[in-house]
């Protein structure tokens, strides 16, 4: 079936993506997810010295340079046999909760938040009932009349700057209604208000937490203190006070103000509980150490779910993944586990290079047991909710609990869906800002016993390792492998590869393929469910 | 519209700007602190703070500027950085200053709608807007391994440069190619300023290319470029001579921005002098914030101003947090500034310049005002370099006993 529709560029997201999709009476009923940039950062890496590479890796993303930081350290402590002390695990796990709540403050109003709610109409929001629905939806409150003010004089202005166009060919002022139908018409202007002040608060808040990695890592972004062995940062007592009051600042905005306002939105879209689940597998290597760091004792934990087979957690092996490249633009071998991969780019380009019937992507196509698999916060929240044995698993299922039941909705499994997704980032958010707060405490107490060491040091020696960790948008993998003391070959698997894979050699679709597959699509030419299907994986 | 006036040192300041920093739990002290920090940076006197504050808030009470922001191989991270913005903040910058109808990471429209709001805002403003060029431009594949909205990003980046009336280049990847171009350069990165100079049809209509090197970019300096421009005023008496102007120095960098070394100001230069140095992360050295020399920073040899401006609102810089600088506004960073770890050697004539990078006449006399100012005015530490410089390879507990020894000569101690 040729496809009719087409999503190129994808804004709103890290890096360059197209999307195309064929519908048919309303419903995509194919798909293809297109990476159209490569920058060769395994080719560069090869050669240098191996602790340069969490320096030069973090480069990758200028959203996630915290968690790429982290990967590529451990997989130099992984190849070396380095356990980093306590007080380095300590500093690196706020330091990566830093990253990870601004990143999904970042991608929830800044990125995300024009797929729900229609700016323009927040001009027709009546003030007095903007704070009275406010104080009803349990959310914060701001200067909802200054904020409708700062809209309108951007609207009479006549120039609506980062707005333009935003509408899908639709003129906002002309045909209010017709805008309206796309988002959906029932949500009040007043929740439309709210949205758009806390938006334009989200920037501040996404920044407060930036400071947080700036405090521990000197900038955002790319912080530089979380070398291979420990940490840089020395975190004397007024600095371990300071991370405790600007982390119960962020805990305290995620929990008042980000969790009702999904709240509030999500009755709105409950029809994307129905659709946008995708393959139905999920992976996550973990993220947040605990004292004895392994992997499945991790505050958000390693697993692996089919749920074809049932909703159950199997401990992943990393000697199970494979990457294939026949739809992409590599000449490499496919079919390589990481710890043993190429990356060779394709030397020259035709008309007809781009053709979704055969290669169309610099992604290249990850598998789990031969299995497509989504990363993300969805999959941890499910892998955590479904580890009973885990530390975390009560907190994640009170959490998750908590928010199904304000929603109305018995089945969990609803919430391998688009809406599922969304709220999955969310919650995961506000369980990570609750555990910062307890981090903070365990580091002072550490200091005082004197168990918060900062660095072991290491002496390089010719041996491979793999980084398994988690960057906020999804599973991510380093694999070095060292040779003469330096970098013989450096293999980097990203939450994007694994999310936005393009098929594999079976010819099976990645995650947001099959997640685009089923999706209503009322009018192909202003495909905004699309949009939405694709920027809730946050990529 | 900004119809009330305040008086700042006798200068009228738009009252709109004060309420909304106000919105924002930002005093008009700390604005003017702000606008200070400019002053100081720009190498101007502080009697120019309230001229300063008189421009900002002018330009945020009257029409938006035009300005277009365009990603190339980009990691999205100078996009990120002046997100971290604060005095103004990012939604000041886009929703009261300046108009960014195209910035792909934030603006409301997708897809071709998001191509056409770029498209049609450039055909309009022809000649006069600002762009904003971040990321590598990559030419591997005649410029197809980049492609956006199936188009080849050189193309773009021709397109929208040919009708803008100046260019910033923000970032070491839009400035130089960045790490990208790092050895072997598989994508075959390169920089705007080299690109359009080999590419586009009339060389000598190129619009000036403002370079603001760094990975990443400071938000600070970007303002500081914009308040420059504001100060000034006139577009058209900047782009007569736009290298007086705007004191741009021969890599086409603001003077002001890129004239001194991130060791000249560094707040640990103190412990730098007394030999006082960090041999290993996570001890006692680290806590007392001694130099990070010994660990490979690249602060004397790397023109940036982190020291003084800071970064995320004042909140640290890289050393003060106990990372070693490793050189992101150099020229070819990464391959000339690594092993990043490996204490600061080869001081010499190429050190800077290195396959394609300034190229040895210019580095000359870069490299002449590291050794002058940065490291020649300090016996102990220079001999410390010259003494590593031959021989790379000391460990250690070697180069402590060297720095112990050469230190008790001079009557002091080296407890590290």
């Amino acid at each position: 079936m040729p496809s009719n529709v087409v999503i190129d560029p994808v804004t709103r997201i890290e890096g360059h993506l197209r999307i195309e999709a064929a519908a048919e009476n309303g419903v995509i009923k194919d798909a293809w997810v297109s990476s159209t940039n490569y920058r060769g950062m395994e080719t560069v890496l090869q050669g240098r010295a191996p602790e340069d590479a969490y320096y030069i890796t973090m480069r990758i993303c200028g959203v996630c340079p915290t968690s790429h930081g982290h990967a590529s350290s451990k997989s130099v402590e992984d190849a070396l046999k380095v356990t980093v002390p306590n007080g380095a695990r300590l500093i690196r796990n706020l330091l990566e909760a830093a990253e990870f709540i601004h990143s999904h403050i970042l991608w929830f109003y800044t990125l995300a938040a024009l797929d729900y709610v229609n700016p323009a109409k927040a001009l027709e929001a009546d003030v007095a009932n903007t704070y009275a629905l406010a104080e009803q939806a349990g959310t914060s409150t701001a200067d909802f009349a200054a904020v409708k003010a700062r809209l309108l004089k951007l609207v009479e202005g006549g120039d609506l700057s980062i707005f333009t166009n935003g509408w899908w060919g639709i003129n906002p002022l002309t045909d209010p209604k017709k805008a309206d139908e796309l988002y959906n018409p029932k949500m009040p202007a007043e929740l439309h208000l709210i949205a758009v002040a806390h938006y334009l608060e989200a920037i501040e808040m996404q920044a407060e937490a930036a400071q947080i990695i700036a405090l521990i890592g000197g900038k955002f972004p790319h912080p530089m203190t979380s070398v291979a062995g420990g940490t840089a940062f020395s975190p004397n007592d007024d600095r371990v006070a300071e991370l405790l009051y600007r982390f119960t600042k962020l805990n305290d905005w995620v929990t008042k103000t980000m969790i009702p306002d999904t709240l509030a939105i999500a009755p709105f879209y409950v029809g994307a509980l129905e659709y946008g689940g995708g393959c139905g597998n999920f992976l996550a290597w973990g993220v947040f150490d605990r004292k004895n760091q392994t992997l499945d004792s991790r505050y958000l934990p390693a697993g692996f779910i089919e749920t074809a087979q049932g909703l159950t957690v199997s401990k992943p092996d990393v000697g199970k993944v494979k990457e294939y490249v026949e739809h992409t633009w590599y000449t490499s071998p496919s079919g390589l586990n990481p710890q043993k991969g190429e990356t060779k780019a394709m030397q020259s380009w035709s008309d007809s290079s781009y053709n979704v019937e055969d290669k169309y992507s610099w992604c290249k196509a990850p598998r789990y047991d031969e299995k497509a698999a989504e990363v993300g916060p969805l999959a941890r929240m499910l892998v955590a909710y479904l580890s009973p044995d885990n530390e975390s698993n009560k907190v994640v299922a009170d959490t998750v609990n908590g928010a199904l039941k304000k929603l109305g909705i018995t089945d969990p499994t609803k919430l391998v869906s688009l809406l599922g997704r969304v709220a999955a980032r969310n919650l995961e958010c506000a369980v990570i800002s609750g555990w910062t707060i307890e981090w903070c405490a365990e580091l002072a107490a550490a200091k005082k016993e004197g168990t918060a060491a900062l660095f072991e040091p290491y002496t390089v020696k010719d041996k491979s390792g793999a980084g398994l960790w988690e960057a906020p948008r999804g599973a991510l993998g380093h694999f070095i492998n060292i040779k003469g003391g330096r970098i013989d070959s450096y293999q980097v698997v990203t939450p994007s590869t694994w999310d936005l894979s393009p098929r594999d050699k079976a010819g099976v679709p990645g995650p947001m393929e099959a997640a685009l597959i089923g999706t209503p699509v009322a009018d192909v030419t202003r495909p905004i469910e699309a949009a939405r299907i694709v920027r809730s994986f946050d990529p | 519209m900004a119809e009330i006036h305040k008086e700042v040192y006798g200068m009228a300041v738009a009252t709109d700007l004060y309420e909304r920093l106000a919105a924002h739990g930002i005093t008009r002290r700390d604005f003017l602190k702000f606008c200070g920090t400019l002053a100081a940076v720009m190498g101007l006197s502080q009697t120019a703070v309230p001229q300063i504050a008189a421009a900002v808030g002018e330009a945020a009470g009257s029409g938006l500027y035009p300005a277009l922001w365009i990603n190339g191989a980009a990691c999205t991270g100078c996009t990120e950085s002046i997100a971290q913005a604060t005095q103004p903040n990012v939604a000041d910058i886009v929703l009261d200053i300046l108009s960014l109808p195209q910035m792909e990471t934030v603006m409301m429209a997708s897809g071709e709608y998001a191509e056409k709001a770029g498209e049609e805002y450039a055909a309009a403003n022809k000649g006069k807007y600002i762009l904003i060029c971040e990321g590598a431009v990559t030419e591997m594949l005649d410029g197809n391994v980049l492609r956006i909205a199936e188009k080849p990003y050189v193309e773009i980046l021709q397109h929208y440069a040919e009708g803008a009336a100046a260019i910033v280049a923000v970032g070491s990847c839009a400035v130089d190619g960045g790490w990208v171009r790092a050895y072997p350069n598989p994508a075959k990165a390169t920089g705007v300023k080299a690109y359009l100079d080999a590419n586009i049809s009339n060389p000598k209509k190129r619009p000036p290319v403002v370079n603001l090197p760094g990975c990443p970019v400071n938000p600070l300096e970007i303002i500081a470029v914009v308040v420059n421009v504001l100060l000034t005023g006139d577009l058209t008496k900047i782009l007569k001579d736009p290298v007086k102007e705007l004191n741009l120095d021969r890599q086409n960098r603001p003077k002001y921005l890129y004239g001194s070394t991130i060791h000249d100001n560094c707040e640990r230069r103190g412990h730098f002098e007394n030999g006082e140095f960090v041999y290993q992360f996570g001890g006692q050295a680290e806590a007392d914030n001694y130099c990070l020399y010994a660990m490979g920073c690249k602060g004397p040899q790397t023109y940036r101003h982190c020291s003084k401006l800071r970064w995320n609102n004042n909140m640290s810089w890289c050393v003060a947090s106990g990372g070693p600088c490793i050189g992101c506004g150099n020229f070819n960073w990464v391959d000339n500034n690594t092993p990043f770890r490996q204490r600061m050697r080869r001081i010499g004539a190429g050190v800077i310049g290195g396959p394609g990078g300034l190229g040895i006449a210019k580095a000359g006399a870069i490299v002449g005002g590291v050794v002058v100012v940065g490291i020649g005015a300090h016996a102990l530490a220079s001999k410390a370099t010259h003494r590593i410089g031959k021989n790379s390879t000391l460990k250690n507990e070697e180069m402590k006993t060297y720095d112990a020894r050469k230190l008790k000569k001079k009557g002091g101690s080296a407890d590290a």
